[in-house]
């Protein structure tokens, strides 16, 4: 181990602070939202397994340092946050739904025994009280904080669900990916209907920031498809194919048309042109297998890629270049950028 | 006249009874040796000056035997200092809590106390996982009953983890001692839930939670006892080993022959997790009647149970699967199967002859063939993972071989078995383009003899029992780094044919050999495969894949398969109430009145004759 690195790994063992491996990645003034990286950071971990590092949620509030917040939990799926106070947010655990409401300072496990390894959570912006979450079995939802729970997956035949959205303008329109498609409730998961069939799990959803109406969704096997229709009709994006495993898409969050797509053996694909060209963009980055992405709001196109069990690599000119960011064989399971406050 | 016949009566009962208790006494004795012999071990290993050096396992070990015990209070504090292990730390700490309850430093309970909070380990994603990180939530919050939630890591309060943990646990036992357990007859995870249960037996305070612990221990080990031949686990397991796949012996589950049944050497440093149990195993008197079991059978049986398969997420529309399992136990030999299929991931082994050894040790005493498989759809099936990773990422995760061509080790989707007493038939089916397109068959190191016949047959002999073992398809030998042989067949329509015999029912090797290849054997690979087959014990067998089976003209009835069914055991599914019965001795497991009942019974009920081997 080198001596740079070790010295690294004392840092994150004794402080559980972490320093970023750039030091000329931006001021930290510039930083508007802090962001939050759910993230393993133990190689070829399994259940039970030593680990030394901590793993879980970590924060930057300003790309220079990140902070690890709360327990070790080297599996965590996703992370949704209360509108209405950031301090308030609840997390995908493989021990279920966990929730905070003090920023991370005191935990609780949200959901019982009988629903577990949730894949994604989701809080109702209209009505912040009601969260969300895709399970292995289905979807449950919450209306009351995390107090209670009920699965809300009438109409759904196959009931693996990755991800859950909610149409952040329309009450009561939820999207979720499951094992063979999309679905679409329009009366707040209380009965679902069929909108895409796919042949295996729908993995990501994701609506625009600039228009509403608009979705993107990537699957394991029937690649990527945009919805112009708040998630009702679905066209595919052919140029994109479907011979890979499509994980996350991002939408630049101020350029309408920039948007980017990663996936195992297609590296990370972007367009400028608003979805009608992509180009592959994984030149620098140590292989293709690009686990997740995101794209930073506070940076003019930067983007963050992990590739599998590598380093998180950034870049700075949306995807032409890449180098090393944070951490050492990791996984990054999710990105989320919360405005500060 | 008549006093002197009550006089003798009274005497010779007496007698018998007196020489019954003692051999029982005895046998108690000599198990709690085995118990102080491991906790010697593991506590002997401890240096009291090293304060760097020891794991839960010294510590709950000297603590069960009353040493070490400043040591173990400072090293417990030293470990604590940054848990790890998840639900395999969760389980050992429950012990040295209950262990140290009134031997612990007050600094080291305070740091027991406080790694419960800070700590959250993860509940993990199977059944043994659940039943160690529940059982030990359950306990650890009966042992600080009454916190709030801001101290336990959960964020939950003593109650409400309590309340949880016991829903989950009778959960898991309902649905166990209804349809079967999931992980079902495992070489390994059997001593994780041994462990626990055993724990609950021992520490919990609530009675239910009590007598369910214990009960649960008398029903694996029943379970447990009944497929195994001089100890060593045998016929289709869940989940197994690439060494005891091979090595039956070799493995946590010989820890618990050796320690409960004195029928085989305990496994290298006790299987591993032999410590954890032996910490608090002088609390559990094994049942007499799960002994005999084990231990005296009075003729060849035959065993039928019903398994489910690991929870399904993904590429199936069942969440739970059927599991058929079959298993005929002889002196010499066992054959024991499933039905072939994807029913668990990774570690599944469907179907085996295994010969008795008088030392088990380092031999090879199994032959079985498969097609190797691995595949994302099967990873997804059982794991809520993304796909592509996964098949590598098994493979550096202590399950070395699963991609590899040679393994021995696996379920395939593209097998169909069918077991007729000590008959197997295993049909294969593979699609073109798959990973594997061929079968493994496993030859040993350790057979007496092996001798491929003009007919087509394969004799071989393993320790007194003859095995007839008949290919459906072409093949080659390969030789295997460790001894042995592998049959390589790289056919996708495939087949092996198997019948065993002791080789005291014929005068001569050579009059086997006869017999066998004067059976009746009819077989074809297309466009499916296919046998037809009048087995040693007469019974007209056809297989096709694809089909059910059918046995002197009538379609196998899996519809009503029990859930355990022998002249020992009997259940029927969804009944939670297992009856238990040797000779004499009865004991019925009721999961419904949550008893436990034994009483001594004229002779076995008729009806179990069914189950009885006739020549």
């Amino acid at each position: 181990m080198r001596i740079s690195a070790f010295v690294r790994l004392l840092q994150q063992i004794l402080l559980g602070v972490f320093i970023f491996q750039s030091t000329a990645i931006g001021n930290p003034g510039e930083a508007k939202h802090t962001l939050y990286m759910m993230a393993s950071l133990t190689k070829d971990f399994t259940i039970g397994r030593r680990t030394l590092h901590k793993s879980g949620v970590f924060r930057s509030n300003d790309r220079q340092t990140l902070e690890h917040v709360g327990f070790h939990h080297p599996r965590i799926d996703g992370a949704a946050f209360d509108p209405r106070d950031s301090s308030v947010f609840y997390l995908a655990a493989l021990n279920g739904i966990l929730g905070t409401r003090d920023r991370g300072q005191s935990w609780r496990i949200l959901t019982g025994w009988n629903m577990t390894e949730p894949k994604d959570v989701a809080v109702d912006p209209h009505r912040p009280d009601r969260i969300y979450a895709a399970l292995p079995d289905g979807i449950i939802l919450s209306q009351d904080q995390g107090k209670t729970w009920a699965y809300k997956d009438k109409g759904i035949k196959r009931k693996y669900t990755q991800v859950i959205a909610v149409d952040r303008t329309h009450p009561d329109r939820i999207i979720a990916g499951t094992e063979l498609g999309i679905y679409l409730s329009e009366d707040a998961a209380e009965r679902w209907k069929p909108v895409l069939p796919t042949q295996a799990t729908v993995n990501d959803i994701v609506q625009s920031p600039h228009q509403s109406d608009v979705f993107i969704a990537v699957t394991q096997s029937d690649g990527a498809w945009i919805s112009s229709d708040c998630g009702s009709s679905w066209k595919p994006i052919s140029s994109i194919g479907n011979s890979h495993t499509l994980h996350q898409a991002a939408f630049h969050p101020k350029d309408s048309e920039k948007m980017a797509i990663c996936g195992w053996g297609a590296g990370v694909l972007t367009t400028e042109d608003g979805g009608i060209t992509w180009k592959h963009r994984s030149e620098g980055l140590p292989s293709k297998n690009i686990w997740s992405l995101a794209i930073d709001p506070d940076f003019p196109n930067r983007i963050y890629a992990n590739p599998y069990q590598e380093a998180v690599y950034v870049s700075d000119d949306f995807g032409r270049s890449w180098r090393p960011f944070l951490f050492d064989g990791t996984l990054v399971f999710d990105y989320v950028f919360i405005p500060e406050e | 006249m008549r006093i002197l016949f009550y006089t003798i009566f009274f005497v010779g009962a007496s007698l018998y009874t007196f020489a019954a208790s003692e051999v029982l006494a005895n046998r108690h004795e000599a198990y709690l040796d085995r118990i102080n012999e491991v906790l010697e071990w593991r506590a002997g290993r401890v240096d009291p000056a090293d304060l760097e050096t020891g794991n839960h396992g010294e510590i709950s070990a000297s603590l069960a035997l009353g040493q070490h015990i400043d040591w173990a209070s400072q090293r417990l504090i030293n470990i604590l200092e940054e848990p790890r292990g998840d639900m395999f730390w969760m389980f050992p700490m429950t012990s040295i809590a209950y262990l140290g309850k009134d031997q612990l430093s007050n600094e080291a309970k305070q740091a027991l106390r406080n790694a419960w909070r800070d700590y959250m380990p993860m509940r993990g994603d199977t059944e043994n996982h659940w039943a160690m990180y529940y059982t030990s939530l359950f306990l650890m919050s009966e042992f600080w009953p009454d916190l709030g939630g801001e101290e336990w890591y959960s964020g939950k309060s003593s109650q409400e983890n309590r309340e949880e943990a016991r829903d989950y646990l009778i959960w898991w036992m309902n649905l166990t001692t209804s349809r079967g357990q999931g992980e079902y007859d495992c070489t390994h995870y059997i001593g994780e839930y041994m462990i626990p249960m055993l724990y609950l037996s021992v520490w919990a305070k609530d009675p239910e939670m009590r007598i369910r612990g214990q009960m649960m221990v008398d029903y694996i080990m029943a379970d447990f006892a009944i497929d195994t031949l001089d100890g060593i686990y045998i016929g289709a397991h869940a989940r197994t080993s690439d060494g005891q796949v091979l090595e039956k012996w070799n493995g946590l589950s010989s820890f618990f022959s050796w320690l409960f049944f004195g029928n085989t050497p305990p496994p290298r440093n006790y299987g591993g997790w032999g410590s954890a149990f032996a910490v608090a195993a002088e609390h559990y008197e094994l049942p007499e009647v799960i002994y005999r079991i084990a231990t005296e059978r009075d003729g060849p049986y035959l065993h039928k149970e019903l398994k489910r398969t690991r929870e399904r997420w993904r590429n199936s529309p069942e969440r739970f699967t059927r599991v058929y399992k079959t298993t005929y136990m002889a002196r010499d030999y066992a054959v024991g199967s499933d039905q072939g299929g994807l029913l668990q991931p990774i570690q599944q082994h469907s179907w085996d002859v295994t010969w008795a050894v008088d030392d088990p040790r380092g031999v090879h005493n199994t032959i079985f063939s498969l097609n190797p498989h691995w595949s994302t759809e099967e990873m997804q099936m059982y794991f809520t993972e993304y796909p592509d990773f996964m098949p590598e990422a098994v493979t550096k995760q202590g399950k070395p071989s699963y991609m590899a061509e040679d393994t021995f080790l696996g379920g395939s989707p593209y097998e169909q078995i069918y077991q007729q007493d000590d008959t197997i038939i295993a049909l294969y089916d593979i699609i073109e383009g798959t990973k594997h397109e061929h079968i493994n068959g496993f030859f040993s190191k350790d057979l007496a003899r092996l001798e491929e016949d003009e007919s087509g047959w394969i004799f071989v002999q393993g320790g007194n029992a003859y095995i007839a073992y008949f290919p459906l398809a072409p093949y080659e030998w390969k030789p295997l780094e460790n001894g042995g042989k592998r049959l390589y067949s790289p056919h996708r329509k495939n087949g092996t044919v198997v019948q065993a015999a002791s080789a005291d029912e014929f005068e001569s090797w050579v009059e086997f050999k006869n017999a066998i290849k004067k059976l009746p054997l009819e077989t074809i690979t297309k466009p499916v495969p296919e046998v037809h087959l009048t087995t040693l014990r007469g019974r007209q067998v056809v297989c096709i894949y694809g089909e059910i089976p059918k046995v002197d003209g009538n379609p196998v009835d899996y519809a009503s398969w029990p859930l355990f069914g022998s002249r020992y055991m009997h259940a029927e599914p969804n009944s939670r109430q297992l009856r238990l019965t040797h000779g004499q001795l009865e004991r019925v497991l009721d999961f419904e009145t949550l008893s436990i009942r034994d009483r001594v019974i004229e002779k076995q009920p008729e009806e179990f004759d069914v189950w009885m081997i006739r020549p």
